[in-house]
C-alpha cells in the first residue's frame, strides 16, 4: 500500500529519532516481521505490515497470527514512544493487553499508535490496527521509563 | 495403554501434525510440543538470532506468539477436539526479558469453558533455570469461523 505521497523512510532517513533508528536497526525480529515505516505528507508516521506466510495463524483461513498482531502493535508502540526526541533511552514494555476485534485476513495491515498518558515513571500507549478500513484489533501497552 | 493415555497420545499426534509440519510460522519459530492433555499444554522454542531483540534474547513479541499458540493447544486439549477457536483478548505481563541464547518454555492451562468462551492462564519461563519471564491470561471464542483444525488431520490419518 505504498500510495503516492508516502515516502519510505528507510533506516537512516531524516525524520526518525536516534532511538527509533536503533529499534529498527538493532532488532532482528523487526526485520523478520518485515515492518514498514513511512512518512505521510501531513508529517504523521505510517506503520505497515504486509502479510507473509510466516505470519499465518490459521492456515485454513489465512489470517494473521494473534501473536504477530500483538508483536506488530508492541513494536509500533515502542517506536511511537521514542519518537519523542526527549526520550533518553528505550523504555521497557512491562505489560500488554490486546483485543482481537475481527479476523485479520491476509493483506497489508496498518497500525495507528496514540500516547494515552506519558507520566514520570510510566507511559501508556494504545495502538489500533486496521486492515483497509476495518478495525481488526486494539492493544494497550505499558512502558516503564 | 489406558483409554485416557490413548486419547492423550491421539491429541499429541494430531497436534504435532498440525503444528509441526505444514505451519510456516511454527516452522520458522521451531516450536515443539512437550506435553498436552487435561486442558494443559507445554511448548518450547529454541533461541533464534533472527527472532531476537536488541539484547539477543527472544523478542517479547515472539514470547507472546508462543504463549498465544500454546493457549490454543491447551483449549484443544480441554475441548477434546480441534474445532476453530479465536483469541478474544490476551494480557501478557513481562517480568523479565529472555536472556540471550535462552530457549523458552510456555505452560498454559485452560481452566474453564463457559458457553462459547474458553479461559486460559499460563506463563513463559527460561528453559535453563525455570525462571519466570512472562505471565499470560486470556479468553478465546470457541466454534468460530472456518473448518475444524483436526478435519484434515483426522481425515489424513484414516
Amino acid at each position: 500500500m505504498s500510495a503516492s505521497g508516502t515516502e519510505p523512510l528507510g533506516i537512516c532517513c531524516a525524520g526518525l529519532s536516534e532511538l527509533q533508528k536503533q529499534v529498527l536497526d538493532d532488532t532482528p525480529y523487526v526485520h523478520f516481521l518485515g515492518l514498514k515505516v513511512s512518512r505521510e505528507d501531513d508529517g504523521t508516521t505510517c506503520y505497515q505490515l504486509c502479510f507473509r506466510e510466516e505470519h499465518i495463524g490459521n492456515p485454513l483461513l489465512r489470517t494473521f497470527h494473534g501473536g504477530i498482531l500483538a508483536s506488530f502493535g508492541e513494536i509500533v508502540a515502542a517506536l511511537h514512544v521514542v519518537e519523542d526526541p526527549g526520550m533518553q533511552q528505550q523504555p521497557l514494555c512491562t505489560s500488554l493487553t490486546f483485543d482481537y476485534l475481527r479476523p485479520a485476513f491476509a493483506g497489508t495491515i496498518r497500525a495507528v499508535p496514540r500516547i494515552v498518558r506519558a507520566g514520570r515513571r510510566f507511559i501508556v500507549v494504545s495502538v489500533d490496527i486496521f486492515l483497509d478500513k476495518s478495525h481488526v484489533s486494539t492493544g494497550r501497552f505499558i512502558y516503564a521509563r | 495403554m489406558t483409554a485416557q493415555s490413548e486419547a492423550a497420545n491421539r491429541y499429541l499426534t494430531m497436534a504435532k501434525t498440525f503444528f509441526g509440519t505444514a505451519h510456516p510460522l511454527f516452522n520458522a519459530f521451531g516450536i515443539e510440543i512437550d506435553e498436552i492433555g487435561k486442558g494443559r499444554a507445554v511448548m518450547r522454542m529454541p533461541s533464534n538470532v533472527a527472532l531476537s531483540d536488541r539484547n539477543g534474547g527472544l523478542h517479547r513479541g515472539v514470547v507472546v506468539t508462543l504463549l498465544d499458540t500454546n493457549c490454543g493447544l491447551a483449549i484443544f486439549s480441554r475441548l477434546g477436539d480441534m474445532r476453530p477457536i479465536a483469541t478474544i483478548d490476551l494480557r501478557v505481563d513481562f517480568i523479565r526479558e529472555a536472556p540471550p541464547g535462552e530457549a523458552v518454555r510456555a505452560e498454559v492451562e485452560c481452566y474453564a469453558v463457559q458457553g462459547d468462551i474458553a479461559y486460559v492462564k499460563g506463563k513463559a519461563v527460561a528453559c535453563s533455570d525455570d525462571s519466570l519471564l512472562a505471565s499470560v491470561s486470556g479468553s478465546f471464542a470457541v466454534g468460530t469461523l472456518g473448518p475444524a483444525f483436526d478435519a484434515t488431520v483426522t481425515k489424513g490419518a484414516e
